[in-house]
């Protein structure tokens, strides 16, 4: 099949990018490997407040329904259960329904793929009750499942904080969040004040040190400055944060580089969201674990690239758009995660270096004496 | 940490047998893996690439930013032999025929 | 790390690693084995690794990988568990004008000793009732297997090491020359010196040759392969194009293509793989693939192995061939006496780069 662009991953940045592209025109198609649309998007129920400004404040499955909705008043194909899984020797992208393999002959592709959770390990980790964060919260807000009764989240950043939360008031008691750094890297006061209100202790210069049980999770000790302590849970959570996919990435033949603050490994990206490979555009939390304002923004501003690429409208209204983009994404995660603004834009730097293309004005402007400094 | 603790869920691959490999002078994940197929299985190092970057890390003392990814593999995510031939007409390739005229078949 | 040594192999796959370990068995020689990267990282670790003799011709040819595969069982005794099986080795072929082909192929075979069956459909079937009833018949030998080639080269570098021999990984050389007798093998992580010295480098033996200003008249040939999950086992032979290996994964690949060292996997040949898998076993449709890999062969310009000493050079030795794995014990075997000996109990000349007569100047 052809098309313009194609857009491997159906989340809120690929979402995003399809309504950019195609109500400019672009001939746009979205696979996504699962059966519904909106990615994580689908089972985050927290109210996200610091969106860009041409999107209303909601909860997190309102914003996934709200990003599908409106994609169906345009010309937006739209495969879902369809999954990248390699690529032709011309370049063409191998999509798999489950019963045939075919290839996608694209102008430009976005890959949109988003992240996936870091685990960490310790003896007993492999136990049945021993899940990621986000698998707790699939089980709660999709499946309406209660993953377990007596729960510690192993990690303390915002999303750790934020499924506890969900946890406790869904009645699980959640009786630690295990930190094993000296301080709580949660950034957001709410939700630690949200700790509190509820209870839940957190543990500083903590370790799981294992987890037995018959068959499951059953006894958890828990070592704090080298004393240990017993906790009778049946349900670890891990959230040690993210780290972008890579594989459709490498399928692609993109070049990837190291920037511990977006999460590990990740594919090398210009001020365009051009990844090394002249054809592949990236958005999301691929191109750096951020923000649901960060994920929206790169989604749209790599939908204006590959308009400007493809010439479909004037370069002139999409420059003036981007600068726009540009200005809130720095407003957002200049508020909520500024390492990792200073982490992008090193990548962007990186690879206009090397290459010798000229950042654009807009971004001067926008990052002041950062581009430089 | 115990080193009998599982690194490697799909091929049940721990801790103390990356180590082994590591000894024997292998020092990125896709020479550990040929080892001991740790991240070989069904989810293809989806889980335990990290780890085994932070274990590499330790023994060798180098920096996370130094240890590449392994080598990521079509398919993207496991695919029936079925679905991958696809609807189209089998193109039987002989392996007799060939080889008989050449004396050289593959993949030894 | 010494920096003399009477041997310097430059190589560590399955062919280099199987000299030094053969040359270390002696223990009377200080070896030192240098690898770009790491023993499995190129060619040997990306292979089926079927031991395979029965097609191979004309006769001097088939002699030297029977000769290899009988000292299989023996090398296993002597460095460990390989995972050697003889399973016997099914040709199939789908058209009856092939079995001509085939009877001509037994017939050649029966005079150097190696023994080819010619099957009917329903005697392939018997043997291996897997494979798919549109099969007209099948070349069958006894003689063939395989192995386990991450153990296999596992076990060579550890016995040699055993032995003394000592390794240098992820050291690309840079330079080879030839002073005061010597050759000076220069590294990425400095210079080495030895007296007797051997180029095993595989697909990479060009470059190498370039060194010493030959040139080593090979091609770089990709091979595609795909994995199923573990499955009960139900292939018992290696057949040709696919075997089942001990954990009951699948390895399914039979195609070449000239990509000079591109070792991505393409769905073009991935899909054609695939339908040739279930076009051989039915049964495999439902199978599921769990990953595809791919490695690039040596092809020497006339298929056959080149071994032995490098004309104009004395000292200098190379051995570059393809079906390394099947090769290896017998390889290893002779390349040592050669070393030792100056003298060979199977005969090299026909082996010899002198065939190719592409030898310049060292310069």
């Amino acid at each position: 099949m052809n098309t313009d662009l194609l857009i491997v991953g159906g989340g809120p940045a690929g979402l995003n990018a399809a309504y950019k592209a195609a109500s400019n025109g672009v001939k746009t198609t979205v696979i996504d490997k699962w059966f519904t649309l909106g990615g994580q998007l689908k089972q985050q129920t927290q109210f996200y407040n610091n969106l860009p400004h041409h999107f209303s404040k909601q909860r997190g499955f309102q914003l996934a329904d709200h990003l599908v909705d409106r994609l169906k008043a345009l010309d937006v194909w739209i495969l879902e259960n369809h999954t990248m899984i390699g690529a032709y020797q011309d370049g063409n992208v191998g999509v798999t329904d489950g019963s045939d393999t075919f290839p996608v002959n694209a102008e430009k592709i976005m890959i949109t793929t988003g992240a996936m959770e870091e685990p960490e390990i310790f003896p007993g980790w492999t136990l049945p009750g021993v899940m990621t964060a986000g698998a707790a919260q699939i089980l709660i807000n999709r499946e309406r499942v209660l993953p377990g009764e007596r729960a510690l989240i192993l990690g303390s950043n915002d999303f750790a904080l934020e499924v506890a939360s969900q946890l406790h008031d869904c009645g699980i008691k959640v009786k630690g969040i295990v930190e094993s750094g000296s301080e709580l890297l949660c950034q957001n006061d709410e939700l630690a004040v949200k700790m509190r209100d509820a209870d839940i202790p957190v543990l500083l210069n903590s370790v799981i040190e294992s987890a037995t049980g018959k068959g499951e999770v059953e006894e958890v000790y828990v070592s704090t400055d080298g004393s240990k302590s017993l906790y009778d849970v049946d349900l670890i959570c891990i959230a040690k944060g993210m780290t972008p996919i890579l594989e459709p990435f490498e399928i692609m033949s993109c070049d990837f580089t190291y920037q511990a603050k977006l999460g590990g490994w990740l594919p090398r990206y210009d001020s365009t969201f051009k990844t090394t490979n002249p054809s592949v555009y990236i958005a999301g939390n691929a191109a750096g674990i951020t923000s649901m304002g960060g994920i929206l923004l790169t989604g749209e501003m790599a939908a204006l690239s590959v308009l400007q690429a493809l010439n479909a409208t004037s370069s002139e209204k999409i420059e003036k758009e981007k600068q726009y983009l540009w200005d809130e994404l720095y407003r957002i995660e200049s508020t909520e995660n500024r390492s990792v603004r200073d982490a992008r834009l090193d990548v962007i730097k990186d690879l206009h270096y090397e290459t010798g293309v000229q950042l654009p004005a807009y971004l001067d402007s926008v990052f002041g004496g950062l581009i430089n400094g | 940490m115990d080193k009998s603790t599982i690194v490697c869920r799909c091929e049940e691959i721990n801790i103390d047998e990356i180590e082994s490999a590591i000894n024997m002078g292998a020092h990125t994940f896709n020479d550990i893996k040929r080892l001991t197929r740790c991240g070989m299985g069904p989810c293809q190092a989806k889980c335990c690439m990290n780890l085994v970057r932070q274990i590499i890390s330790d023994k060798t003392e180098q920096p996370l930013s130094e240890i590449k990814p392994l080598r990521m593999r079509v398919p993207l995510g496991v695919t029936r032999m079925g679905a991958l031939a696809g609807n189209q007409a089998s193109s039987v390739a002989s392996v007799f025929g060939e080889s008989a005229e050449e004396g050289e078949p593959d993949h030894e | 790390m010494n920096k003399n040594y009477d041997v310097i192999v430059v190589g560590s796959g399955v062919v280099g690693s199987s000299i030094a370990y053969h040359l270390s068995e002696g223990k009377r020689k200080e070896i030192l084995t240098i690898d770009k990267n790491f023993p499995l990282s190129g060619t040997s670790g990306s292979t089926q690794a079927w031991v395979w003799v029965h097609n191979k011709t004309p006769a001097w040819y088939g002699e030297l990988s029977m000769y290899s595969a009988e000292l299989y069982p023996f090398l296993e005794r002597k460095i460990g568990d390989v995972e050697y099986k003889r399973t016997g080795g099914i040709a199939p072929f789908f058209s009856e004008s092939d079995r001509e082909k085939a009877l001509k192929l037994a017939e050649k075979q029966a005079e150097a000793g190696i023994k080819v069956e010619v099957l009917s459909r329903d005697e392939v079937l018997e043997k291996e009732p897997a494979l798919s009833p549109n099969i007209v018949g099948a070349t069958y030998s006894k003689i063939d297997g395989n192995v386990n080639p991450f153990r296999l080269i596992e076990l060579y570098v550890k016995a040699a090491r055993k032995n003394g021999v000592q390794f240098s990984f992820y050291n690309p050389v840079t330079d080879i020359a030839k002073e005061n007798g010597m050759f000076k093998v220069t590294t990425q992580d400095g210079e080495y010196f030895s007296n007797q010295l051997v180029l095993a480098g595989g697909p990479w033996s060009k470059s190498l040759g370039k060194f010493l200003g030959i040139d080593v008249p090979i091609k770089q040939v990709r091979g595609q392969i795909i994995v199923t999950e573990p499955l009960s086992p139900f292939l018992s032979h290696t057949i040709g194009g696919m075997r089942q290996a001990d954990n009951g994964e699948v390895l399914i690949g039979y195609s070449k293509e000239e990509v000079d060292y591109d070792r991505r996997s393409t769905l073009d040949i991935i899909q054609d793989t695939a339908r040739m898998a279930i076009d051989f076993v039915p049964a495999l449709e439902k199978a599921n693939v769990v990953r595809c890999f791919s490695g690039i062969r040596v092809m020497p310009e006339d298929g056959f192995p080149i071994l032995g000493e490098i004309p104009g050079i004395e000292n200098g030795y190379i051995a570059a061939m393809h079906s390394g794995i099947t090769l290896s014990p017998l390889v290893g075997t002779l390349m040592t006496e050669l070393l030792s000996e100056g003298e060979t109990s199977i005969d090299l000349e026909r082996y010899s780069l002198k065939r190719f007569n592409t030898i310049r100047s060292i310069g």
